[in-house]
């Protein structure tokens, strides 16, 4: 009897644990609702989110096993390091933890303290990589190369790159600064004064001329690289080894990779908790980075192109870097100092605003009749933080001088044409357009596609970074078959960025994109986050 | 038969409410204490034994939000009960921008070192910079200072796998406590003597050009660390930091110590200077968070777990249960910090 009663006793305890774990799980639930998450990985009802580097995409069936295992469920919302540091500095930060490419980011962001825990899960170097064959004319294979060597073979026009921008992205930003560092001839470290040199402005901006593509993130740069036809990318070691072993298998030449001696610097991937106050949230990220950091996750790490912490690579897994690609496990990672808070965003600025090859894009919008409302309140806004300076300096958006923005507004048919060239009043001009237009009509994107196509041929392309910038909120009358014909006349390789919006048909979206090597961006949940990044990329 | 479910049910309900009264009642017992942490001591407050005696002992639960030494002095301190630095300059700092604190003490204390790797150690010693007698390896600080204002490369010393020129990494010195004490160690050498308002002005540009050549600097002692034992031997080649994070480093992470400790070379500059921890109490909260961290065995799990010697000079038990080679007994060649105004004077000429 007694037995009975301490049983039943027992069990009403469980009872009672039970329902107050349910009623914790509730609450989860409803707290994460709104922000929507580039991948979900696991369906438990204990959700982090995290906010994380493109790069780390690599990593997700690793994070899926665990968060299987341990009832998660994993939200990542990749973002380039450069965003995330402006995320931190939010006074609304709806994430659980943080994970961009370097510690610098997140250093230098987390100025209201709320990051914990912070451990490095891996490194990787940001390097070179050059097609094979290429890196072998140009003397690369088999020895110590300099950043100057690079930048001769890229002065010389022998050698053409993509890289992310340096404003958006760790690896940009690491390669850019590293290009400075050699240009001014390897000083100690890099001054306000120096950066006013106009012989230094001539050479960078001669530099970024041999610039192909720029992307707004590491990983997606791997992407374009491998549907586009490129010679050499800057990027992480580990991608240029997820990239190559995607060549290979569809047997195409691999990339060899270059550490420039002079101008390496290294991403060590520190994923930080989010210090929200909630205890739970706390010991789930904890669970999670311990698994992270055991052997067995760290081997599976390493076989993604990654370095462990303190012991580098196992020899289990060296097949993963092999020699013929030029890949140095065991080279010592010497990179080059960052440059003190001040300096680097200094260099930041002139990046964005000087010496970056300049954008030409072409924004369609639609203005048809079920934009009304909302949906336009929203393109406007939306356009606002990119035309105007005051708002678009918050995220390195800013316009250069020489920058070309047109505008093409659109509904069955196209409604106008602005051209506004450089930073000063003919692109407030734009923003005064976007005001002033009324919703009406029909949809057809293809027509407005293909008349900024056809506006793109009174343009040098090889000056500019060029690209079409579509946003539509619905199923599009006309045909694919016009703007093929006009992107046929063009006959330049000029990305179609599109933004989905209300009830947009994605099919439609990403034909264009892939028909471009272009991609489609989300604007349903946050328009204006979706501009920002499409800028991001040019 | 009905009777007795209807029975177990009300003592059910009694356990129940038992159960939630016990809970409720720990719950009121238990104060939230919360302040800004320099970061090389997070690790002595998340220790479970450590927080256990605040719980049974002072009831409480001491959280904290980390931050350096010196930015926590002006940093915002709604709800905050406590500061918890790693120099009295903080204090001296915080009694010049706020006046007198609620009340204030020295928790424990950890000298200034270099960390390094076995190769920039050898070099070092063959270059006459460092000196290793028996276990201990020292620093020659005014050589170490002489090669770095030569600017002299790595290569120069014998590593030309490293790149660019021989410097040491701190954290920034306007920010964070074990660069602010490296940066007063580099001022006493430069003046051949305690730093002092008058004589620190003649070396300020020096310290400036030594300062400058370093470029970004973390703003924590911890994630500098951190950083020196995973980005490897080219990234961080060499880093002051304090002595007590090591220590702690091979009490909490046997195994990976176990990887790396051949490796690993922990420098005493001679002479160097004591971090003495101190907490700042802004409230009564704060005050019974110092009672419950100079509480006896708080202290000796300062020491044991973490590192921190609780008195001056002699390490208050054995250190071989360490496991660190190259740890001295007892730290002798100790100058005293620049006094509050000479480090003011420092910070701004950095900043």
């Amino acid at each position: 009897m007694k037995k009975r009663i301490l049983r039943l006793a027992a069990a009403c305890l469980l009872l009672l644990t039970a329902l107050s774990l349910c009623a914790c799980e509730a609450q989860t639930k409803t707290r994460t609702e709104g922000a929507a998450a580039d991948a979900v990985l696991g369906r438990g009802g204990k959700v982090l989110r995290i906010l994380s580097g493109s790069e780390n995409a690599a990593l997700e069936p690793i994070l899926e096993a665990y968060a299987k295992e341990a009832g998660l469920r994993i939200e990542m919302t990749y973002r380039g390091s450069l965003d995330i540091m402006r995320a931190l500095s939010q006074e609304d930060l709806p994430y659980d933890a943080v994970w961009p490419a370097s510690s610098l980011w997140l250093n230098v962001g987390d100025t209201n303290h709320r990051v914990k825990h912070a451990e490095s899960i891996s490194i990787t170097p940001v390097v070179f990589g050059i097609r094979k064959s290429l890196a072998g004319n140009l003397g690369f294979v088999g020895r110590e190369v300099s950043v100057r060597d690079v930048l001769s073979a890229i002065e010389s026009g022998e050698l053409r790159f993509c890289m992310t921008s340096a404003t958006q992205s760790n690896s940009g930003a690491s390669a850019y600064i590293g290009f400075l560092y050699a240009l001014l001839g390897d000083p100690d470290a890099i001054t306000l004064e120096d950066l006013e040199s106009e012989t230094l402005q001539a050479q960078v901006r001669s530099l970024f001329s041999g610039v192909d593509r720029s992307s707004g993130s590491s990983d997606w740069l791997k992407e374009m690289f491998l549907s586009g036809d490129f010679d050499a990318m800057v990027n992480y070691e580990c991608l240029i080894i997820e990239t190559n072993q995607a060549l290979v298998a569809r047997g195409d030449e691999p990339l060899y990779v270059v550490y420039p001696y002079d101008g390496l610097s290294i991403a060590d991937s520190p994923l930080g908790y989010v210090d929200n106050g909630d205890d739970e949230k706390e010991a789930w990220f904890l669970a999670l980075q311990n698994y992270l950091l055991s052997e067995d996750a760290q081997s599976a790490i390493q076989r993604t192109g990654r370095r462990s912490s303190y012991t580098g690579v196992d020899a289990r897994n060296r097949d993963v870097f092999p020699e013929t690609w030029g890949l140095q496990p065991d080279r010592v990672l010497s990179p080059i100092r960052m440059p003190a808070s001040d300096v680097l965003f200094a260099c930041l600025d002139l990046y964005q605003t000087e010496l970056r090859k300049p954008s030409l894009s072409v924004y369609c919008l639609d203005y048809s009749g079920s934009m009304y409302g909302e949906g336009s309140e929203q393109l406007v806004a939306a356009m606002d933080q990119i035309l105007l300076q005051e708002n678009a300096a918050q995220h390195f958006l800013q316009a250069s001088e020489t920058e070309v923005n047109i505008l093409i507004p659109f509904e069955s048919e196209v409604l106008d044409v602005c051209t506004a060239v450089g930073n000063g009043e003919e692109l407030e001009a734009l923003d005064a357009v976007v005001h002033s237009l009324e919703t009406g009509g029909g949809t057809d994107m293809y027509a407005a596609a293909a008349e900024g196509l056809r506006r793109l041929r009174d343009y040098d392309l090889a000056q500019y970074t060029p690209a079409i910038i579509l946003l539509t909120d619905g199923q599009s009358a006309g045909s694919f078959s016009e703007f093929e014909q006009a992107y046929a006349e063009l006959g330049a390789d000029v990305p179609v960025f599109s933004i989905m919006f209300g009830d947009a048909d994605e099919e439609q979206l990403r034909e264009l994109a892939e028909y471009t090597n272009a991609r489609v961006f989300d604007g349903r949940e946050d328009l204006i986050g979706a501009f920002r990044s499409v800028k991001g990329y040019n | 038969m009905k009777t007795k479910w209807i029975g177990l049910a009300i003592l059910a309900a009694v356990v129940i409410a038992a159960a939630l009264y016990a809970f409720a009642a720990e719950k009121t017992q238990v104060t939230e204490a919360n302040g800004y942490l320099g970061g090389e001591k997070i690790g002595l407050l998340e220790d479970e034994e450590v927080q256990d005696v605040f719980r049974s002992r002072y009831h409480l639960h001491i959280d904290y939000a980390r931050a350096g030494s010196l930015e926590m002095i002006t940093a915002d301190q709604t709800g905050m009960n406590y500061l918890f630095p790693s120099n009295q300059t903080a204090l001296e700092l915080y009694e010049q921008v706020k006046g007198a604190p609620y009340r204030s003490e020295i928790i424990f204390n950890t000298p200034i070192v270099l960390y390094t790797r076995a190769r920039v150690a050898e070099a070092l010693t063959a270059q006459g910079i460092a000196q290793r007698k028996g276990e201990i390896t020292t620093v020659d600080m005014e050589k170490l200072v002489s090669c770095i204002e030569e600017g002299r490369s790595w290569a120069d010393i014998g590593l030309p796998e490293l790149y660019g020129d021989v410097y040491v990494g701190t954290t920034d010195p306007t920010k964070s406590n074990s660069g602010n004490m490296f940066a007063g160690l580099l001022a006493n050498t430069l003046c051949g003597g305690v730093a002092d308002k008058s004589s620190v002005e003649a070396v300020l540009p020096r310290l400036q050009a030594i300062f400058q050549k370093l470029g970004y600097m973390e703003s924590s002692s911890s994630d500098l660390f951190d950083q020196f034992l995973k980005t490897g031997v080219g990234a961080k080649p060499l880093i002051a930091g304090y002595e007590s994070q090591l220590l702690e480093f091979a009490v909490q992470e046997p195994e990976t110590w176990a990887q790396i400790r051949d490796d690993i070379v922990l420098l005493y500059p001679t002479p160097t200077v004591w971090s003495s921890h101190v907490c700042i109490a802004l409230d009564e909260t704060g005050a019974a968070v110092i009672d419950a961290l100079l509480d006896g065995d708080v202290q000796r799990l300062a020491w044991e777990k973490h590192g921190f010697r609780t008195g001056l000079y002699d390490a208050p038990g054995d250190i071989a249960a360490f496991g660190v080679p190259g740890v001295a007994q007892e730290i002798t060649l100790v100058a005293p910090m620049p006094d509050a105004a000479t480090m003011d004077r420092i910070i701004q000429s950095l900043s």
